[in-house]
């Protein structure tokens, strides 16, 4: 582990899931501090860093947040790619956005990467007056796929940072050698995916 | 609108440039627009109900109808020719700016008509028009049908006449059916659903007493739809587009009727309302407005549409619809309204929307360099295009060999990046299509803004550049904070563009002290009386505004908007009136036209188009014209002497 002995590293991380779920607001609440009631939709992809010091290793997050819109959804593979970490975030009061959830889990297992951390958050905590989506539910769902689940509000800022925390403590044992690199560019042809975009 | 000034004379005179210029007598816009009055036709339909009060039932009597109205037209012509020279104006077909084009001589109305045939021949275009004469408002419809066979289209045409001046008792669909088959045979089940079809789509537009619940969906004034061949919505400029899937499946099913004779339907216009129709293979755009802008406008407002559609999805999204007829395009658009109202508000705003130009942010030469050494820097084999855009506007742009930008994808990328609010709040990097250089492929946009003015787009071919991207962004705006050259651009962001009080050596002063009217320009001293009664508005000799567009550089650059054009509604009727001018000089079968002079109650304009610019100009409406034409030249003596710094002078010329 070519961290352990120094006190940084880098780790990228992905946050998937349905539009709307909060994604956004998550990072927005977790890099700046900040909340915005009408977050307006990202297009493509948003690129962040923070940095967040666990025990005495500073991990240093190279954060994509990416779209949750369909025509974006064939791209993601460009940004979950290489990743160490990957935040799947529904809305607890939007049973469909669980089910897209489920999905983005399938799909990042199917890719065959065992070192990846998987969170799972339940956005909109704030709203739990309005939950469709039963935490006994999504922390089952969570424990039989290897994810941790946690249940946050980027409007109150609910359990946004120890997710984040969550992750970076979970990093070191899990991100071999590869994390002080920031990146892997990988060299799958980009064909595969403009090829796909739309048609997803 | 009627009570327009309607001012013409035709003169020509020497000026530095040795234009020659004229006076056009614009009717007033209702008539112009309403009025094309060269082919009398069947009533097509009853589009119209109340306006078509005869034509209906009696054919005959309308064709009567339609050709008194050529009468009156005529005589209006000959009236005309009195003071001024007219010849047949290609237009959209339609004979309303043909007053101009004054070097050709005088008109006579066999002329008219042979260039009529002459273009609806090129066009490959049928016109069937319907009209019914009121003195002052004639009230038509009009359907314009494009016809996809390749052959015998003028001949269609024709036919069509002869036909129709020998035949008076056709009803209305018999008439399209007709000019669409190109021959006399009539399947009358057909043309009942087309009636019943055109009846649905006119009390869509039309709002009529009908459906509370949408009256003031009706009431906009311009709608824009855009769905699938199945008819499927994918986008309505109002409204839910679910909602609206009835009536799009009703314009896509006019659309299909007229298609399955091998043609397409282009236009129809029924009284204020123009509904226009654009196929783009599994595509349909249709716009349906009361701004009477011209017909070529709004097509372009069409193709700008769709360009942007391609800029989110790219070409390639046709293939959905070829594995599944009924694909559901809409779901794909999501979170994207913003960019395409934004884009169909700058239709009246936005002076790049018909001027095919873009336009850059006015700012010192160094500085302009300045930026253009630090893109320049970061060029390599990764990036196509690296372009800052300050307010919209374009700063400096660097290329890959050979490489250049389109004006018309400056535009739609400027539009998409700037309707995006998220893109303001970090880095981002998305997939976008520019329609001009590569439609079929998506490239990759990384998208910065350096302030809150200033957005650094860089665009490669390769989806994993993202990180060297982002070092090159680091790189430029190192290099920008250092040289303060950012702190410039937002200087000049906030100075503004030219200011028409700015214009040097005020010796036509217009609405000041008489003396330096008199001075200036002894000429005019006749009429001073008159106009030194106004206020002093506006620059020099009644200067409101004016754009300056080079046609090397594919570069335009605007005046900003003072007194008396401070409010939006001052600022919308001045674009549409440069829009449709700036139309109808590109409207002419023999190519542009040089010069023309327009007044009405709002303006007065002018246009001026040469090989190397083109000049549109606003001046009061008291403004005299020999000073007018004086100020235009100091404008462009003026534009050519801070050239520097209002274009960008490094770009590769255009070849498209």
């Amino acid at each position: 582990m070519a961290t352990a002995g120094t006190s940084n590293m880098q780790a990228k991380l992905v946050l998937l899931g349905d539009m709307g779920a909060g994604k956004s607001s998550l990072v927005l609440r977790f890099v700046k501090g900040q909340f915005q009631e009408f977050q307006e939709s990202t297009i493509g992809a948003a690129f962040f860093s923070q940095t967040v010091a666990v025990n005495d290793v500073t991990v240093k997050f190279e954060i994509w947040d990416t779209a949750g819109q369909e025509r974006y959804h064939s791209l993601a593979p460009m940004y979950y790619r290489g990743a160490a970490a990957a935040i799947i975030v529904f809305d607890i009061t939007n049973n469909d956005s669980f089910v897209r959830a489920k999905k983005w889990v399938q799909e990042l297992q199917r890719q065959g990467n065992e070192n990846l951390v998987m969170a799972l958050a339940g956005n909109k905590l704030d709203l739990a007056s309005k939950r469709k989506v039963e935490s006994e539910e999504a922390q089952s769902y969570a424990e039989e796929n290897g994810l941790f689940y946690l249940e946050t509000s980027a409007k109150s800022a609910q359990n946004v940072n120890e997710l984040f925390y969550e992750i970076a403590k979970k990093l070191p044992k899990a991100q071999p050698i590869q994390s002080s690199g920031g990146m892997v560019l990988n060299d799958s042809p980009m064909e595969r995916t403009a090829k796909s975009s739309c048609c997803a | 609108m009627s009570t327009s000034e309607s001012n013409e004379a035709q003169t020509t005179i020497s000026n530095p440039e040795d234009m020659s210029l004229s006076y056009e007598p614009l009717f007033d816009a209702t008539e112009e627009d309403n009025g094309p009055c060269y082919l009398p036709s069947y009533s097509s339909e009853k589009v119209e109900v109340d306006s078509l009060s005869s034509t209906s039932e009696g054919v005959s009597s309308d064709g009567s109808d339609a050709l008194s109205e050529e009468g009156v037209l005529e005589d209006r012509q000959f009236s005309e020719k009195e003071d001024s020279e007219i010849s047949g104006d290609k237009g959209n077909s339609e004979l309303q700016e043909s007053f101009d084009e004054l070097i050709s001589g005088d008109l006579h109305s066999e002329e008219g008509e042979t260039a009529q045939q002459r273009v609806e021949g090129v066009d490959r275009s049928i016109l069937i028009e319907t009209s019914s004469i009121s003195d002052k408002y004639p009230e038509t419809s009009e359907i314009q049908v494009e016809s996809a066979a390749e052959n015998g289209n003028a001949e269609v045409h024709n036919s069509y006449q002869g036909h129709e001046s020998g035949r008076g008792g056709v009803n209305a669909i018999e008439g399209l059916a007709t000019a669409i088959g190109g021959n006399g045979v009539l399947k009358p089940d057909i043309g009942q659903n087309e009636d019943r079809l055109k009846d649905n789509c006119v009390q869509g537009k039309q709002h009529q007493y009908e459906d509370d619940n949408s009256t003031a969906w009706r009431k906009h004034k311009k709608h824009f739809f855009i769905f699938s061949h199945a008819g499927k919505p994918i986008y309505s400029r109002y409204g839910d587009e679910h909602k609206l899937a009835g009536f799009t499946a009703t314009l896509q099913a006019i659309m299909s009727f007229v298609n399955n004779s091998g043609d397409s339907i282009k236009y129809i216009r029924s009284g204020h309302h123009q509904v226009v129709f654009m196929v783009k293979g599994p595509i349909y755009l249709v716009s349906i407005s009361s701004t009477d802008e011209p017909l070529r406008a709004l097509r372009r407002q069409l193709d700008l549409l769709h360009g942007q559609l391609l800029l989110i999805l790219t070409k390639s999204l046709e293939k959905c619809f070829l594995k599944n007829a009924k694909f559901d395009l809409g779901s794909l658009l999501g979170g994207t309204q913003n960019v395409f109202s934004s884009l169909i508000h700058s239709f009246s705003w936005n002076f790049a929307s018909f001027l095919c130009s873009y336009t850059c942010l006015r700012l010192p030469h160094t500085a302009r360099q300045a930026v253009g050494a630090a893109l320049q820097d970061i060029a390599d084999k990764d990036i196509l295009f690296a372009l800052v855009l300050s307010d919209s506007k374009v700063t400096n742009i660097v290329g890959a060999d050979k490489a250049s930008l389109h004006p018309t994808d400056i535009f739609l990328l400027s539009n998409f990046v700037s309707s995006s609010e998220s893109l303001r709040t970090t880095e981002s990097f998305l997939p976008v299509c520019l329609p001009k250089y590569n439609a079929m492929a998506f490239l990759y946009a990384y998208i910065y803004y350096l302030d809150k003015d200033t957005c650094l787009i860089l665009i490669t071919k390769n989806a994993d550049a993202f990180f060297h991207l982002k070092d090159c962004k680091s790189k430029v705006e190192s290099f920008l904070t250092e040289s303060h050259v950012l702190h410039d651009i937002s200087n000049s962001v906030a100075r503004g563009g030219l200011r028409i009080d700015d214009l040097p050596g005020g010796d036509v002063l217009y609405g000041s002290l008489p003396v330096s009217r008199v001075m200036g320009d002894a000429k005019e001293s006749h009429s001073i009386s008159s106009i030194k009664q106004r206020t002093g508005v506006g620059g020099a000799a009644g200067l409101w505004h004016f754009i300056y567009r080079s046609a090397y550089l594919n570069q335009y650059i605007a005046s900003e908007f003072l007194s008396p054009l401070e409010t939006p509604q001052a600022q919308k009727r001045l674009f549409r009136a440069y829009q449709s001018l700036y139309v109808s000089i590109h409207g002419a079968p023999t190519g542009p036209h040089q010069m023309k002079y327009r007044r009405d109650e709002n303006f007065v304009l002018l246009a001026w188009s040469t090989a190397d610019f083109e000049f549109l100009a606003a001046f009061d409406p008291l403004a005299e014209k020999s000073s007018a034409i004086t100020v235009c030249n100091r404008i462009c003596q003026w534009v050519r002497d801070l050239e520097n710094e209002l274009f960008f002078l490094g770009a590769n010329p255009f070849n498209w």
